[in-house]
């Protein structure tokens, strides 16, 4: 099978355990600056290829929000070579194209006015249009049409699939954007030209009704599953000043207003080949992929300036924020901590504390799952991301216990910490854990190329070798010095989801039979019931049950379901009927 | 140019070889980029697929296993199938077979409590785990070399000598009610449910579903019961991988399993659908969603039938190939109405498995993404694909094989499956022939014969009022168009006990 040069120190037992072993990468710098790693490995006859651009959503800017994410789409439309059929004609209609979509953007800004004095509500609906919008939208549909009469649709990828290379993809995180894909040993050419190119002539085709597809991506992952939106809103919350508060995917607003010129200078800066890295792993010559990426990334101009750093660090917090929210989920509370970025002297102490808590074996699930019984799940996590970084903790509760109670029950764990060392042996398991997980780490070229390529986006590659050494070093007094220096009250934020019943659909035999008038009264009733004590529950019912009698016959139907909410009420709130 | 930097230890070696290469690599650089990739030439790739034959080994007690060794990093991977299933859950008791599956690896052993248990395999570092899914059953360990004894015995424990404990099993009931009564909080969750009953019926077994009663009356009995039925060697299929000798780690698993007898009776076989698919639109309201998703299909084929492979790659065509297929670049690329649009077209191996075809798309524009896909359907069964596409798809799946076999974990596993399922023999090697034997009127034909747009089951999930309202920028795509004026609304049971209101 696979073949890999690693050096390891193979020594069994407790005070030793197995670590060290070193990924022999060879890295070749571009004049231009790109990077290539390669790690050569026999076996399976194919490659795993991937590239990175240091760029991410914390490298935009409120009003471009979500820009990383919707060209990380876009380099899949095409070049000057791919995905046309008349390039020439092709770039006029894109300029005609602009132009339309300058002169609706003006339109936009002023519906925008009219939505910000309340003189409309929607703006999508076409009632709000005027008729000069209304004729430039159909001048865009119409471009669009004659545009996708010269376009080869998915050419880049067609090409691709052809030639048997599979998997292609592609994402966009916080700190990053990555491309990968897997090709037959021989393909290894097609690959540099087909990346060399999309990098060298790009064509930001369909830019504006790639945005469709974002925004129904965005609906997807957020807006329609029960908890996107919270999660989104959470994270908001928890960063003050850093660009980590908003998400990967962008703002609506944002998505709708960016141009193609926005693009385009972005590419330019963020794409040049002085931000960006490749790696090969698997069946290839090193030397005949260094002639490739001469040939091909060779071509690719160097940007004068470097990608600025981030400029907006997140402000030391001074008072714990939260968050209540009503969700068709379980109940759960969701805290966190700020602490470091990826690879900040603390870094491995608070990953290590992370799997102290987490797991089978882990404290929470010992503790707050098993022994108290407050929680049916359980975990806590570190995450170091390029510029800053937060510890997690969340639980599930019971049925029968409240997130609030869960809460408490995390923070004890915290004080635990903080209060007593933890033991040789416990701390031993967690770091055989990370040492037996720098092999498991290695198993596949397509992880390794991805997680090198990650190394290489914060810190270089090379911390991909340096950081199990790291976390072999923690001690069990650094994990105390830093449960107490980062796990205090006014450095959280919280996340509370209270369970929200789901809403009533017509369906609903609870409403059956009823009149309009009665259904608002009863959705009414029901949405009072959770303020409500079982006392209070029991004293209404009991009114109902007296007076229902003298009732007139069509109020009855309302009364028997009142009824049979305060009955369930009672009952699973744990009280006698 | 820069030197390459090379890891320090190796630096010296290499540094004259980098030197003369730079040089030769700035030759070649003005060496001609072809204009197009299809200009680029390719050295020949040749691949056999690994031989099952030749990993197959059978133990003393008859159990078959596959043995594929890779000592390059010091990992030992094994992974049993086991002949078990949900479909052998007795009535009213379903949930159960999850819960052994999930019960042997959380609830001790014989030998060891739960908590003794999870200390040991943790300190190890060993990932041992057990589940049951609906006809098939999964064990495994992977584990360092070093460890092999002590994970071998923690495996074979859960295997053989499960104790189910008493407050796991509280837990892990604790859980699963917990999560049914959810049931109906994802719309992906309440499609996928729907959409099973849509096409195998309501007396299916994938469709009789846990409930809150049912998971309540599980027992430590009804457990121990269920695992001495079905956990015994008749009943294994080994996936051996990693950094071992066979003929050592074979000996050792037969130790392991020396004296296991088999429990009288064989297991019922795998129940086939009773039901049939009836014809429709449907839809699910789910009122605080702002888009639909949408599923259309029917049933498919059964594993080994002659047009397998022609069906393969007519789906591959219509929607099974990401963006090289026809639904992904009609509505996402051409029309922007979804993030993700696809379809796929199953060969079942115990009964009949699916067509399905399926989008997510805002409600507004649920009813025209549902024409495009249905426009799809009639068009690869009236017209040929351009040997463009069926070229595409054919190379794509003759040059991925070698993927199905990356590792040794892969070639031990594709075996262990393939005998488990009982494939033919020497299917991956006349695998490429078939597929290149495919032609564009076997496309064709296959399309009309496999797939039916008169009997299309067609669910939406999301805002019916929103759905049913369509765009008022397109007022020519409507369900009311697509379904002749006949919706049928399925309502949300009640998820505890999975009763359907009446309608």
């Amino acid at each position: 099978m696979k073949r890999l040069f690693l050096t390891a120190l193979l020594t069994a037992g407790l005070a030793l355990p197995l670590c060290a072993q070193q990924v022999e990468v060879q890295e070749y710098v571009l004049d231009n600056g790109l990077t290539l790693l390669m790690v050569p490995r026999k076996g399976d006859p194919n490659v795993a290829a991937g590239w990175v651009a240091k760029v991410g959503s914390v490298n935009e800017r409120p009003g471009i929000t979500g820009l990383s994410h919707v060209f990380e789409h876009m380099m899949f439309k095409g070049t000057h070579a791919i995905g046309t059929r008349n390039i020439a004609e092709d770039l006029r209609l894109m300029e005609q194209i602009d132009a339309v979509a300058a002169e609706l953007r003006k339109e936009q800004l002023a519906q925008i006015d009219r939505l910000r004095l309340g003189e409309i509500s929607d703006l999508k609906d076409p009632k709000n249009r005027t008729a000069r919008h209304t004729e430039l939208l159909a001048r865009m549909a119409e471009l669009n049409r004659r545009q996708k009469e010269l376009i080869v649709k998915n050419e880049f990828d067609r090409i691709y699939t052809s030639a048997g290379a599979s998997g292609m993809n592609a994402g966009t995180a916080e700190d990053f954007t990555i491309y990968f894909i897997n090709v037959p040993a021989n393909k290894l050419e097609l690959w540099f030209w087909m990346e060399s190119d999309r990098l060298l002539n790009p064509v930001f085709r369909e830019f504006y009704a790639e945005k469709d597809v974002v925004h129904e991506e965005r609906r997807l992952r957020v807006e329609s599953t029960p908890t996107g939106k919270f999660q989104e809103e959470f994270n908001a919350l928890f960063w003050t000043a850093s660009p980590y508060k908003w998400p990967v995917i962008g703002w609506p607003s944002d998505l709708d207003g960016l141009s193609r010129e926005e693009a385009a200078a972005y590419f330019e800066m963020n794409y040049a080949p002085n931000n960006l890295a490749a790696c090969l792993v698997g069946d290839f010559d090193v030397n005949e992929a260094k002639v490739l990426a001469e040939r091909y990334f060779g071509r690719l101009k160097r940007h004068p300036q470097q990608v600025p750093p981030v400029r907006t660090r997140e402000i030391p917090q001074e008072a714990e924020k939260r968050m209540l929210a009503w969700a068709e989920t379980t109940p759960e509370v969701e805290i966190r901590y700020h602490t470091v970025a990826d690879g900040h002297a603390d870094d491995a102490a608070l990953t290590v504390l992370g799997s102290l808590m987490s797991g089978r074996t882990g404290r929470l699930y010992k503790s707050v799952v098993l022994d108290q019984q407050l929680a049916n799940n359980a975990g806590a996590g570190q995450r170091s991301m390029k510029w800053q970084g937060f510890f997690s903790m969340s639980g599930t509760a019971k049925p029968g216990h409240t997130p609030e109670e869960v809460e408490q029950a995390l923070y004890k764990e915290l004080e635990k910490l903080q209060q007593e060392k933890v033991g040789e042996r416990e701390l031993q398991k967690v770091k055989n854990q990370f040492a037996a997980g720098n092999f498991r780490r290695l198993q596949s070229n397509f992880a390794l190329m991805l997680q090198l390529l990650l190394a290489e986006n914060n810190r270089g590659w090379q911390s991909f070798n340096e950081d199990p050494k790291k976390i072999e070093a923690v001690t069990a007094e650094d994990i105390q010095r830093i449960a107490i220096q980062y796990f205090k009250p006014e450095n959280r934020a919280v996340a509370i989801y209270y369970t929200k019943k789901s809403e009533t659909t017509e369906e609903d035999p609870l409403f059956e039979g009823l009149n309009d008038q009665q259904k608002a009264q009863l959705r009414q009733f029901r949405a009072m019931l959770p303020q409500m004590s079982v006392e209070q529950a029991r004293q209404v019912l009991q009114q109902i049950e007296t007076q229902g009698a003298a009732a007139p016959p069509e109020m009855r139907p309302l009364m028997e379901r009142m009824k049979k909410l305060l009955e369930e009420k009672i009952k699973n709130d744990g009280g006698a009927l | 140019m820069r030197r390459a930097t090379i890891v320090v230890a190796l630096a010296c070696l290499l540094a004259g070889t980098v030197l003369s290469f730079a040089q030769q690599a700035q030759l070649q650089k003005q060496a001609q980029v072809p204009a197009h990739p299809n200009e680029l030439q390719y050295k020949p790739l040749e691949y056999t697929p690994p031989q099952a034959a030749k990993h197959r080994q059978v133990m003393a007690n008859g159990v078959v296993g596959y043995f594929v060794e890779d000592h390059e990093l010091p990992l030992v991977n094994i992974a049993v199938t086991i002949r078990v299933g949900s479909y052998l859950d007795p009535a009213g008791k379903q949930g159960l077979a999850s819960a052994v599956g999930s019960q042997m690896r959380a609830g001790g052993t014989a030998g060891y409590k739960a908590e003794e248990y999870d200390e040991e395999a943790d300190f190890l570092a060993a990932a041992i785990s057990s589940s049951i899914g609906s006809t098939s059953g999964g064990a495994s360990v992977n584990f360092l070399t070093k460890d092999t004894d002590k994970a071998l015995e923690l495996f074979f424990e859960m295997l053989r000598r499960p104790a189910f404990q008493q407050n796991r099993l509280d837990l892990y009931k604790s859980q699963v009610i917990q999560q049914l009564e959810r049931r109906n909080d994802r719309t992906d969750a309440i499609e996928a449910r729907e959409w099973g009953r849509l096409i195998y019926g309501d007396e299916h077994f994938t469709n009789r579903l846990p409930t809150r009663d049912s998971v309540s009356s599980i027992t430590r009995e009804d457990m121990a019961a269920f695992h001495a039925q079905h956990y015994h060697p008749g009943n294994f299929i080994f996936a051996v991988s990693g950094d071992f000798k066979t003929a050592e780690l074979k000996a050792k698993l037969e130790r392991a399993m020396a004296d296991w007898p088999k429990p009288p009776g064989a297991a019922a076989a795998v129940p086939k659908p009773t039901q049939t698919p009836v014809p429709g639109v449907y839809m699910v309201h789910k009122a605080d969603v702002n888009q639909a998703r949408v599923s259309l299909g029917h049933r498919g084929i059964l594993r080994g039938n002659p047009d397998e492979f022609a069906v393969d790659m007519m789906n591959d065509i219509l929607g099974g190939s990401g963006f090289t297929s026809r639904i992904m670049n009609r509505v996402r690329s051409d029309e922007g109405l979804a993030y993700s649009a696809g379809s796929g077209f199953s060969a079942g191996i115990y009964y009949e498995g699916q067509f399905r075809a399926a989008f997510q798309s805002k409600s507004s524009t649920a009813a025209q993404a549902t024409q495009i896909v249905l426009d799809e359907i009639e068009r690869i069964r009236n017209e040929k694909v351009s040997q463009e596409e069926l070229d595409t798809v054919r190379t794509s799946a003759v040059e991925t094989l070698s993927q199905l076999f990356s590792s040794a974990s892969a070639v031990a596993g594709t075996f262990a499956a393939d005998e488990f399922t009982g494939r033919e023999a020497g299917y991956w090697d006349k695998y490429r022939d078939r597929i290149r034997a495919v032609t564009l009127d076997d496309v064709q034909r296959v399309a009309r014969k496999y797939l039916h747009p008169e009997n299309l089951v067609i669910l939406a999930v999301g805002n019916v009022d929103d759905i049913q309202k369509g765009d008022p920028d397109k007022p020519e795509y409507s369900f009311q168009k697509i379904s002749k004026g006949k919706v049928t609304r399925i309502p949300l049971p009640d998820p505890a006990t999975m009763a359907y209101p009446k309608p």
